[in-house]
């Protein structure tokens, strides 16, 4: 086949293209025919954006087909939020049983306490639902779809400071270099549109001076090729870094002018035969997709003032937390696999008991909105959410215990998921009258990470990359899937 | 064995992606086999006894023949006598191995191989690199004019055998582009490419090689590269990602390629430069190496468990750069796929584990002067030494005190204080002036308050400006600030001075420095005129205790003062979160003393009325009170140590204190640590190295630098194998061995075995020399090739593995932005120095981490920082430059061998709308108007020759003329939008050309600087 020929098709299905797109005919098509012509061209893996995803996967057939993951960083009190235990109202004040402890390290912080008491929550607790679930009263608006949900008592893990902890979450490894779970699915599942990234990350604008820090590898792609990183949403500057002209020129005026940059390219593409040069032009389309597709994406004005009642006033303000989780469910709705809202400000070493509701309050009503919002476009039944820390903290006070914190408590905690495969109104696991060991049902972080997979039709055993001579899993060679909690367990 | 069909089985290894010998082809172990074996069978039956299964072990030849209960793995010659071929061909699932849930299935194929190769024998070999390296014979080919150096012999018989042809010689003006990105990082200029171009000499090519690798850019260029294996930052990583100063290691890598240092002595510096007898603090600063990894300083850490993580990183990167092996697998067991014990894991770890360190702490450090700023060096040194000699000089005592006290009476060495004449609140608060000329604030007291204030002054020279919160009894508190625990923040202070006589004329008053009586901690007064207020950022001075009035000085960078008398408007802000935080009395006042004589308070009175008389008429006491007084405030001797003190601290900040390596007195015990965990010690280890290598030589130290010899001992069989891979990887696009990160058996094989042993040969025989062995790559006809091989060429061998075309990639990030600053004249390309802050977008930084102390926001630099090469941007480990991160620069984390190359859509948008780039294409346009000639045709071809090295065909030039024209229509119709394009970035203002042209032209060029060509090597 000549190139000549070829590239004459080429140019023809990219005047159609151009014909077309102005009646809303996206890139996606362009991309597409750019690929039906290279059917003789070697398929290098990478070379077209959108879609891709491994061969054979999913495995087997998804309950879920999207992921909307809240994760609260510095690691929310499952003492005063979820892990309600009347028997503390005795053991208040009292000193923590070495037995209880049973050696666990501690901190740098309080590894020099010479006291543990035991603190109660000073917040109460009530039922809601029909499952009963016990909830702080820190969490009305959560409360409300009580039934919706399924918390989990006993998750555990291995780390005890922050940084390896939220690594270990984000990548099931407590040292940076894996690839975070978002980057994973776009991996093995690749991308549902053509238009926006596949793992979208947004930060929550913290109201506290002293929350934790984040870094870009908690959504990097570590040693999987970089375009499967997640792309940071911003709620200042352009949306997507680099998304607007700043010279302020109109799309319409930068249509022709993409046009003409293609033709140069794809002179050039006659000459040398270069594939990359086909992928670059495709590129440069789906850019100017998105230059058009973001904007209106990040414009809530199309939203009914019903939206806000549900999600609060707050969601008008970008960045909020309600505004992020309103901001999740538009992105689900136009195809993104992976959508991570970072809220941050729960690390309470002190005066817990003035900065939980303050922190409780930011989540709450988006996260029970998001909950009631997919649920009422029955969108819910395949998009896992997913709420929680990443450890829990001390039933014992840090600190003065009138103006008490807790510190870092790996051994349990609570988080909960919803939809997408998950059984609704179910508590899973148990702990101890200390909230500080489980007694049913542990769930590791690795767990938690294969029960993911699962729900997206992945086995985690299955899901792999080779890297200096290993195959590589999100889960190590660990992770038990938690059949208890999912609607269709494996067979 | 037969040489030339092994080359084919090779090709059909590669191309095909089965690694399968034809029916009637002899079966290589090597390559065949043992890649079979490892990946389905060392997991359970390799060299980890921990895992192994059946205490069968099938990694080496004692395990795999040895008869165990009347039968045999493997019994040669004999397929189905051997065990082995009975389990993995089993028709019962339960029984077949590998076990189905280990996903690790064998294909017909695979099972057909080892069956002929039992049948043939079973020869097994050591893993190939494992195998001593010797240099093979050059291949005997027929007469051919194609070859120019060995490289191509191989290259051409590879070809050969496959029925190919080499492609014929790329274009001139497409090679020096090609040499002069691939040796610095730059493309080449016009006069370079005329210059090679036009150079008919038989030796041209080998001359313009030689030009660029002398050129100091290559030193930059290289160091770029070894820098990723380096995992350089200049943060420290983790949690915080505080900042540190290992540029000045940077440096030296810089230097150190530069004056060619070999491979050898490059390797022994940096793994032991502080261990060479009579060892250099070059040296030692070569050392930097090892300590470039992430330290964390996260509050409540334990200690001991990241200061083993750190000699980890240390052994698992030395492990990866010089040895291609993954050493790090061993660390909680035996190594599943390579002969590395747990045991000898731990061995090369006692090699590492004997610095002086903690888990918390940046020791041991050393200021050692940058090789590349020796000059500023001697410069700084040479000024101590005169003011030392100064210091020395005699001087006529009482001339200066009366000199002195002639300017104390005139005023100009105290504090002349302003007499406001404009005061406004942006919160509705009240001035009263008092006598002293100080302001009191009452009335309204709003949660965010800005004063202005106003007041002339006819001084020249203003050094500095006083700022004094003063106490009143109608403040709350009793303190000097507003709120009811009499604290104030002032978030920023910021000074205008405008001319008297000439209005218009106005400056900005930066200030250098900034002091205070008292700061508050976490709220030094430097936060004052730090240019932000977010996140409560400012001075305050702890008014709920003490309840002092204070007094803050800031020193202006540069004098300032109108003839004719000045205005200054001053902008106090007070915009901290907590409210009602503002300066509840303000008394401004002016000097103009040198300001290392200025004190809080000017001064006393009673030494300025002493001062103003005669000298006649001054008492004794009194003048032994005020030459007293001069000498403890101003005298020379004072002024002088001050000076020498702040040169002293200045070459301090030129040349930080650098992270180096150094060894305890006492060496610290080594255990092995059980699942690799740091409080699980167990069997004590000595530092040794593993068994499959050659040993440790007699006459070397038992520490670093006798691991260090070790490695570069020409008898080491993969130290000098996968420094040419990474070269040829540079180079090519795609390494002789394919995974450079993995030389293990879990590695692939060399696509050419033979030309790749010559090589590495090679390199040792020529004195481990770098400029050398890129001078043979680069001069091979291999390398000439043309990249043009057409859709058809790309789709046989997409990653170019038979070399039958030149290499065509698209370039690295540093290397696209530092094409477009070179191509528009911006590149500023000073050497070395501290790393610099170009354009970023707002908060990406404080939306991350804005904890105070901790972080900042991002200070993007003014003038040449925004134009340095990319190599010397800021490396925030945890929110990497967004230009270079977009375009698949690693996070430096950890060594990275291998970055991604990709083609995504937000490449696209940054090279697009990145402000860098838009005004590089602006100046770019300014060049091709001024340098391009007058008419549109000229112009295009200059421009387009500045972006892709080559002259537009006739066809791209008339479609980017007609892109120029139709752009010049639109801007004439809309000239604010040209005016828009042209203030993008810093230098707009600069041009003098026509506005409308100029915005057209830069259309153009930012096209051309999108094009596929301009951002890849070809």
């Amino acid at each position: 086949m000549s190139h000549a020929w070829w590239e004459s098709r080429l140019i023809e299905n990219r005047r159609q293209f151009f014909r077309r797109s102005s009646t809303g005919i996206g890139v996606a098509a362009l991309a597409h025919l750019l690929n039906q012509d290279r059917e003789t061209v070697a398929q290098k893996p990478g070379a077209v954006a959108g879609n891709g995803g491994l061969p054979g996967v999913p495995h087997f057939a998804p309950t879920a087909k999207r992921v909307i993951y809240l994760l609260q960083s510095g690691a929310p009190s499952h003492v005063d939020l979820f892990d309600y235990k009347p028997s503390l109202d005795k053991l208040h004040m009292q000193e923590l049983p070495a037995t209880v402890r049973g050696g666990q390290r501690l901190t740098g912080m309080t590894a020099g306490q010479k006291k543990f008491p035991v603190v109660k929550s000073p917040f109460k607790f009530c039922q809601h639902g029909e499952s009963g679930l016990w909830l702080s009263e820190l969490l009305p608006h959560l409360g409300g779809v009580a039934d919706d949900i399924c918390v989990i008592k006993s998750m555990h893990t291995e780390a005890i400071n922050h940084d390896p902890a939220v690594t270990f979450f984000q990548s099931g490894h407590q040292q940076p270099g894996r690839p975070s779970l978002g980057a994973w699915l776009s991996y093995g599942l690749g991308s549902e549109t053509e238009n926006l990234p596949a793992f979208v990350v947004m930060l929550t604008r913290n109201t506290f001076g002293e929350a934790q820090p984040l870094y870009d590898r908690l959504w990097g792609s570590g040693f999987l090729a970089s375009k499967y990183q997640g792309v940071k949403f911003r709620s200042q500057g352009d949306p997507v870094l680099y998304l607007n002209d700043p010279a302020g020129g109109s799309l319409a005026s930068r249509r022709s002018w993409l046009d003409q940059l293609a033709r140069l390219n794809a002179l050039r593409l006659k000459e040398v035969g270069d594939p990359e040069i086909t992928t670059r032009i495709a590129q440069y389309e789906m850019a100017y997709r998105m230059q058009t597709s973001v904007p209106e994406l990040a414009d809530f004005s199309d939203e009914p003032e019903s939206t806000f009642k549900l999600y609060g006033e707050e969601a008008k303000q970008p960045g909020s937390h309600a505004a992020n989780c309103l901001m999740a469910r538009r992105l689900a709705e136009r195809g993104v696999r992976f959508i991570q809202v970072f809220h941050r400000g729960w690390d309470h070493h002190s005066n817990a008991a003035k900065n939980l509701p303050v922190l409780a309050r930011e989540t709450d009503q988006g996260s029970a909105a998001l909950i009631a919002d997919l649920k009422q476009r029955d969108m819910l039944k395949d998009t896992l959410v997913i709420w929680g820390g990443e450890f829990g903290r001390t039933v014992y006070a840090q600190g003065n215990p009138n103006a008490f914190g807790r510190d870092h408590h790996p051994r349990c905690f609570s988080l909960w998921m919803a939809g997408g495969g998950v059984k609704a109104g179910l508590t899973h696991g148990k702990t101890d009258d200390y909230c500080y060991n489980i007694t049913e049902n542990p769930v590791h972080v690795h767990d938690f990470h294969a029960t993911i997979l699962h729900c997206l039709g992945i086995d985690h055993e299955r899901l792999t990359y080779r890297f200096q001579g290993r195959d590589y899993r999100l889960t190590d060679v660990h992770g038990n899937v938690v059949d208890d909690i999912l609607t269709q367990p494996r067979g | 064995m037969v040489c030339w069909p092994r080359n084919v089985l090779i090709t059909c290894c590669c191309l095909l992606c089965v690694s399968a010998a034809g029916a009637e082809e002899k079966v290589d172990f090597s390559r065949d086999i043992r890649p079979i074996l490892s990946n389905a069978c060392f997991r359970c039956h390799g060299p980890d006894a921990a895992a192994r299964e059946a205490e069968l072990r099938l990694d080496i030849p004692a395990g795999a023949f040895a008869k165990r209960k009347g039968k045999a793995a493997i019994v040669a010659g004999h397929p189905q006598r051997s065990e082995l071929m009975r389990r993995i061909s089993h028709a019962d699932p339960d029984q077949r191995m590998p076990p189905k849930e280990s996903n690790r299935n064998l294909t017909a194929k695979e099972i057909d191989l080892v069956r002929r190769w039992i049948e043939q024998g079973a020869p097994w070999q050591q893993h190939w690199a494992f195998q001593p390296l010797v240099q093979p014979a050059l291949p005997k080919l027929a007469e051919d004019a194609w070859p120019k150096n060995p490289v191509d012999q191989f290259v051409l018989r590879r070809l050969r055998s496959e029925g190919l042809t080499p492609a014929p010689q790329a274009p001139a003006e497409t090679l020096v582009r090609r040499v002069a990105f691939d040796l610095t990082g730059l493309p080449p200029t016009i006069e370079e490419i005329d210059r090679f171009v036009e150079d008919k000499s038989p030796r041209a090519y080998e001359k313009m090689v030689d030009r660029y690798l002398q050129s100091t850019a290559y030193g930059e260029q290289m160091a770029r590269h070894w820098l990723d294996l380096a995992r350089y930052a200049d943060t420290n990583g983790y949690q915080y990602d505080t900042e540190r100063t290992q540029w000045v290691w940077r440096d030296w890598v810089i230097a150190a390629y530069n004056r060619n240092l070999p491979f050898d002595q490059f390797t022994i510096e940096q793994l032991a430069g502080d261990l060479l007898p009579k060892g250099t603090a070059q040296q030692r600063l070569a050392t930097g190496f090892n300590r470039n990894h992430g330290i964390t300083i996260e509050g409540g850490i334990i200690d001991e468990e990241y200061r083993v993580e750190y000699v980890m990183d240390r052994l698992v990167t030395v492990g990866s750069v010089w040895m291609g092996l993954t050493v790090g697998c061993a660390r909680c067991h035996e190594h599943k796929y390579d002969p590395i014990s747990q045991k000898e894991f731990y061995g090369l770890f006692a090699f590492f584990n004997q610095v002086p360190e903690r888990g918390l702490g940046f020791a041991p450090q050393e200021s050692i002067a940058s090789p590349l700023a020796e000059q500023q060096r001697r410069e700084i040194d040479q000024e101590i030494a005169r003011l030392r000699a100064e210091l020395e000089r005699p001087v006529d005592n009482a001339a200066e005190v009366e000199q002195w006290a002639r300017k104390i009476a005139s005023g100009v060495y105290g504090w002349g204080v302003l007499n406001p004449d404009f005061m406004k609140s942006s919160g509705g608060s009240k001035f009263t002036k008092q006598e002293d000329h100080s302001l009191l604030v009452g009335g309204a007291n709003p949660g965010k308050d800005v004063y202005d204030i106003h007041a002339r002054t006819d001084q020249l020279g203003v050094t500095a400006v006083r700022l004094q919160a003063l106490t009143d009894p109608s403040l709350p508190g009793g303190g000097p600030g507003r709120h009811s625990n009499s604290n104030f923040v002032l978030s920023e202070f910021e000074l205008t001075v405008v001319s008297v006589k000439n209005p218009e004329t106005s400056q900005v008053v930066k200030f250098s420095q900034a002091r205070a009586e008292y700061s508050q901690r976490n709220y030094e007064i430097k936060k004052a005129i730090d240019g932000t207020t977010s996140n409560n950022n400012g001075w305050a001075v702890d008014g709920p205790v003490r309840k002092k009035p204070v007094a803050a000085i800031f020193v202006a960078s540069v004098p300032f003062g109108y003839e004719g008398g000045s205005v200054l408007r001053f902008r106090m802000r007070h915009e901290a979160s907590f409210g009602t935080h503002g300066v509840g009395r303000v008394r401004l006042s002016v000097n103009s003393a040198p300001t290392e004589a200025l004190g809080y308070v000017g001064p006393p009175v009673d030494i300025v009325r002493i001062a103003s008389l005669a000298v006649t008429d001054r008492s004794e006491p009194e003048q032994k009170t005020l030459a007293a007084y001069y000498q403890q405030q101003y005298g020379r001797h004072r002024v002088l140590l001050v000076r020498i003190a702040a040169l002293e601290r200045g070459k301090a900040t030129v040349f930080p204190a650098t992270m180096v390596m150094k060894d305890l007195a006492k060496p610290r015990d080594t255990f092995i640590l059980k699942r690799g965990q740091y409080n699980a010690p167990g069997e004590k280890v000595a530092a040794t190295v593993p068994a499959i290598f050659p040993q440790l030589p007699a006459d070397v130290p038992r520490n670093r630098l006798g691991l260090a010899r070790w490695l570069m001992d020409p008898s080491h069989p993969l130290t000098a194998r996968v420094t040419v891979n990474r070269y040829w990887q540079r180079l090519f696009g795609v390494g002789l061995v394919k995974t450079s990160e993995d030389f293990g058996v879990q590695g692939e094989m060399p696509s050419h075995p033979e030309l790749f042993d010559w090589l590495a040969a090679e390199f040792i025989r020529q004195g481990w020399d770098i400029k050398k062995v890129h001078r043979l790559i680069l001069t091979s006809a291999t390398y000439r090739q043309s990249s043009h091989a057409g859709t058809a060429g790309y789709a046989a061998d997409p990653e170019n593995r038979l070399l039958a075309r030149g290499p065509r990639m698209r370039l690295a990030a540093e290397e696209i932005r530092d094409n477009a600053l070179a191509v528009s004249g911006l590149l500023v390309k000073r050497l070395g120095g501290k790393s610099v802050y170009p354009y970023q977008p707002k908060g990406l930084w404080m939306e991350l981490n804005n904890r105070p102390g901790y972080s900042r926001e991002y200070p993007q630099g003014q003038g040449e920082d925004l134009y340095r090469r990319s190599l010397y941007t800021f490396w925030k480990r945890t929110v990497p430059s967004p230009m270079l991160k977009t375009l698949d620069a690693p996070e430096r984390e950890f060594c990275t061998l291998q970055r991604s190359r990709t083609n995504t859509p937000l490449q696209s948008l940054l090279l697009l709308n990145g402000p860098q780039f838009i005004e590089a294409a602006q100046q770019m346009a300014g060049r091709v108007m001024r340098e391009g000639g007058e008419a549109v045709e000229s112009r295009v071809v200059f421009g387009f020759r500045l972006a892709t090295g080559r002259r537009p065909t006739q066809e791209e030039a008339a479609l980017i003329g007609s892109v120029y024209r139709s752009e010049f229509v639109r801007f004439r119709a809309d000239e604010p939008a040209a005016k828009k394009l042209l203030q993008v970035g810093q230098t707009s203002q600069l041009s003098q050309l026509d506005m409308v042209e100029q915005a057209a032209w830069t259309s153009v060029t930012r096209m051309l600087l999108n094009l596929d060509e301009a951002i890849s090597k070809g």
